[in-house]
């Protein structure tokens, strides 16, 4: 094994752990699903976890700010996010100084990588304004611009976003991958193993970027819902947005998410170096997610959530879902009514009580399960903040 | 063969001719050219085995395509086979340009090359601090280009030694207009900008709200161009001032198409528009169905232009006269000549549809 360690979690022991007590699998009155299957996980030497990885310096802290002038006629504004951004970092540090809070998680000598989501861009994506800010913030801490990294998985969403153009001159800009395909991107040493559906291809890859390329990582993801998880927040976008190979963990109408999501996002050295959430929520899909364009989904929030703890995040987000789309006549994401499911992509993308899969929101619990959060809204600390 | 990527305007190239973004720096795309009915048949399709962001370009029987996988290719159009490829530092993003008997195109790793279009063997090469994605273009025997390192850069055609550089507040991706005297560029701090071809001095810059990405086109004394803050707009290319500005429902990364009445341009909520060139006045605008990114090629009466997919409407109605699912590109052009389109798109294939 050289210097890396062989780790096998298999599913046997984790699924018991996730069937009791716990609705991340249960099973419906009116559909049954299948159990998943036992994931085998590869991963670098554990050596000492840091104590700023998941759930990191404040578990079970969610700060949520809130302000109507963030976003309008569906332009960001940037001033607005960054008074955002520093009241927020102040609230989940308890720092008096904006610089102080983001020396918290961040050291000159760090290569910093920012991990957005450009799936659904340019309708719903992690905000170029916002990014602009996190980048200015980690400047301001004394990291060399050119140890800071704008990275995904998808050159072609991060072209759609444009982010290369929007990021100040320096700042790194990279794709994993520049076509569905490629493979060059990630390390062949790191991964998680599976068979879903009788896929041939079992393995999902660790991008090298998070392997080695990058000493921290500051997770900028957004809020939507995503037919096949429930919720797309934290966890999926830095668990689903490192490994390779994801889409086949759900096939319509069945969907392995969980437990897949917290799988992921619990191998190291990702759980490690992923020290801090920032959530865009500027705009929320309700429906659709993540990659629809229908504006009639997607509304104008005005939020942002941080928070060291992924799985207490999202635990709000989906709150924060539930509720709009109870507000909007939608059905719950929890909802396994065989009526609701469609195979027509036009009426999911046009039609709130249709869906693609069978959601499975029971993956943030099941993170929670594998230590990397909070997930009981009563011990959650919540924190909001009204602005403007 | 045109020994400048800059006709004088309104010159449109010879119908097999395409060799910058957009046909000429005029960015006349396919003017004069008869209308294409719905393609049949691919006449060759080639698999390039890495995705296209780029458009091609076309002199002579000779297509150039640049991929991601950082190779040029040469392809000969009469049997779509590949003539020559060159192997570039990094992934190309950019749209090649030919000059003479060179194909220059830029890479990610910071170069911008000069290769012999016979042979595909390299006359010279020029470094930048950032990637390239912009089309270099050349008049009067000097080569202009853009870099994400935030500056605008002037090298002599034959030799690639710099003439001047300047620096920008941004990063460039647009792909600079070069006119007899100016070069009329975007940024990514959101300014147009104009600056004196001979010595790179800045003449006006004029503020958008965002950056950025669209490359510009000049009809008379009027600048056109989109910017990510949604807006398209019309500038006087003489001082910078705006002439009119239209919102558009997202940002804009598309580049403009414009004759002496109309501009056609794409936008990221999915539509695309005709505008008056005079007014800025709304002609028609259609849903392409997905984000359009690309820019738009215009040949009489019909615009032709790729979303995930290419399309071909009706230049005075808008009204949808044919689509075919190849061709898909969030970057690219296709090329209109001789009957045939030409398109490559994410997945690598490049087309010749007849």
């Amino acid at each position: 094994m050289d210097r890396r360690t062989f780790v096998k979690r298999t599913c046997v022991g984790s699924a018991v752990l996730f069937l009791s007590g716990t609705d991340a699998l249960a099973y419906d009155d009116e559909v049954q699903l299948p159990l998943p299957p036992p994931i085998d996980v590869r991963e670098a030497p554990l050596g000492k976890r840091s104590p700023l990885g998941m759930p990191g310096l404040y578990p079970g802290r969610v700060v949520e700010l809130s302000d109507a002038r963030s976003i309008a006629g569906n332009r960001v504004s940037q001033p607005v996010v960054r008074q955002m951004l520093e009241q927020g970092m102040k609230e989940l540090t308890g720092e008096s100084s904006v610089r102080a809070a983001w020396a918290k998680f961040v050291e000159p000598r760090d290569v910093v990588g920012i991990k957005i989501n450009p799936s659904g861009a340019p309708a719903c994506c992690s905000s170029p304004e916002l990014v602009r800010e996190i980048v200015s913030a980690v400047e301001s801490v004394g990291v060399p611009t050119e140890n800071i990294v704008v990275y995904d998985r998808f050159g072609y969403e991060m072209d759609i976003g444009s982010y290369q153009l929007l990021m100040p001159p320096g700042i790194r800009v990279v794709s994993v991958q520049g076509d569905r395909l490629d493979a060059a991107g990630y390390d062949a040493n790191v991964y998680c193993q599976a068979v879903f559906f009788g896929e041939w291809e079992t393995r999902s890859y660790m991008a090298s970027i998070v392997a080695g390329g990058v000493d921290k990582i500051i997770n900028v993801p957004t809020l939507k819902d995503h037919s096949a998880s429930g919720v797309t927040g934290s966890l999926k976008n830095i668990g689903y947005g490192t490994f390779n190979n994801v889409a086949r963990s759900h096939r319509a109408p069945y969907s392995f998410t969980n437990p897949l999501i917290g799988v992921m996002c619990s191998v190291e050295p990702l759980r490690s170096k992923a020290v801090l959430n920032i959530m865009d929520g500027t705009r929320m899909v309700w429906h659709g997610g993540p990659l629809t364009q229908n504006q009639d989904f997607i509304y104008q929030a005005g939020i942002l959530m941080l928070s060291t703890d992924p799985v207490a995040m999202d635990t709000i987000e989906l709150e924060i879902i539930e509720k709009k789309r109870r507000d909007e006549g939608a059905p719950s994401v929890w909802e396994r009514n065989q009526k609701s499911i469609t195979s027509n992509n036009g009426e999911f993308y046009h039609d709130a009580t249709k869906n693609l899969y069978y959601r499975q929101p029971g993956h943030i619990a099941a993170a929670g399960k594998l230590g990397l959060g909070v997930s009981d809204l009563k011990q959650i600390d919540h924190r909001e903040v009204r602005m403007g | 063969m045109s020994n400048e990527t800059t006709p004088a305007a309104g010159a449109a190239t010879a119908d097999n001719e395409w060799i910058t973004l957009l046909c000429d720096n005029g960015r006349t795309g396919g003017q004069g050219a008869p209308p294409l009915e719905a393609p049949s048949r691919a006449r060759w399709q080639l698999r390039l085995g890495s995705s296209v962001r780029s458009a091609p370009v076309l002199d002579h029987g000779i297509l150039y395509v640049n991929s991601l996988a950082g190779n040029l290719h040469a392809v000969n159009v009469e049997t779509g086979r590949l003539e020559w490829k060159f192997q570039a530092a990094g992934q190309i993003h950019s749209t090649p340009s030919l000059y003479k008997n060179k194909a220059l195109f830029g890479c990610d790793s910071g170069m911008v090359y000069a290769v012999n279009r016979e042979t595909g063997a390299k006359f010279w090469e020029f470094h930048t601090k950032g990637e390239v994605w912009v089309s270099p273009v050349v008049r009067n025997g000097v080569v202009f280009f853009g870099s994400a390192d935030g500056h605008m850069y002037a090298a002599d055609a034959e030799s690639g030694k710099l003439r001047w550089t300047e620096q920008l507040a941004g990063r460039v991706y647009s792909t600079a207009y070069a006119a007899e005297k100016n070069l009329y560029v975007g940024c990514g701090d959101g300014h147009v900008h104009s600056l004196d071809a001979a010595t790179g001095k800045i003449l006006w810059s004029t503020a958008t709200g965002n950056g950025i990405d669209s490359s510009p086109a000049l009809v008379g004394d009027t600048l056109l161009i989109g910017s990510e803050d949604f807006f398209v707009y019309a500038l006087d290319a003489r001082n910078g001032a705006v002439r009119w500005r239209y919102e558009t429902g997202l940002g804009i990364s598309s580049s403009p198409a414009a004759t002496v009445d109309t501009v056609y341009i794409g936008s990221k909520d999915g539509f695309v528009y005709a505008l008056g060139t005079k007014a800025g006045e709304l002609k028609w605008k259609t849903r392409a169905g997905e984000v359009v990114t690309s820019p738009p090629v215009f040949s009489e009466g019909v615009v032709y232009i790729q979303s995930f997919g290419t399309m071909a409407l009706d230049g005075t109605t808008g009204k949808l006269i044919w689509r075919a699912g190849l061709g898909g590109s969030v970057q690219g052009a296709p090329v209109v000549a001789e009957g045939v389109i030409y398109v490559a798109g994410n997945g690598g294939e490049v087309y010749a549809l007849e």
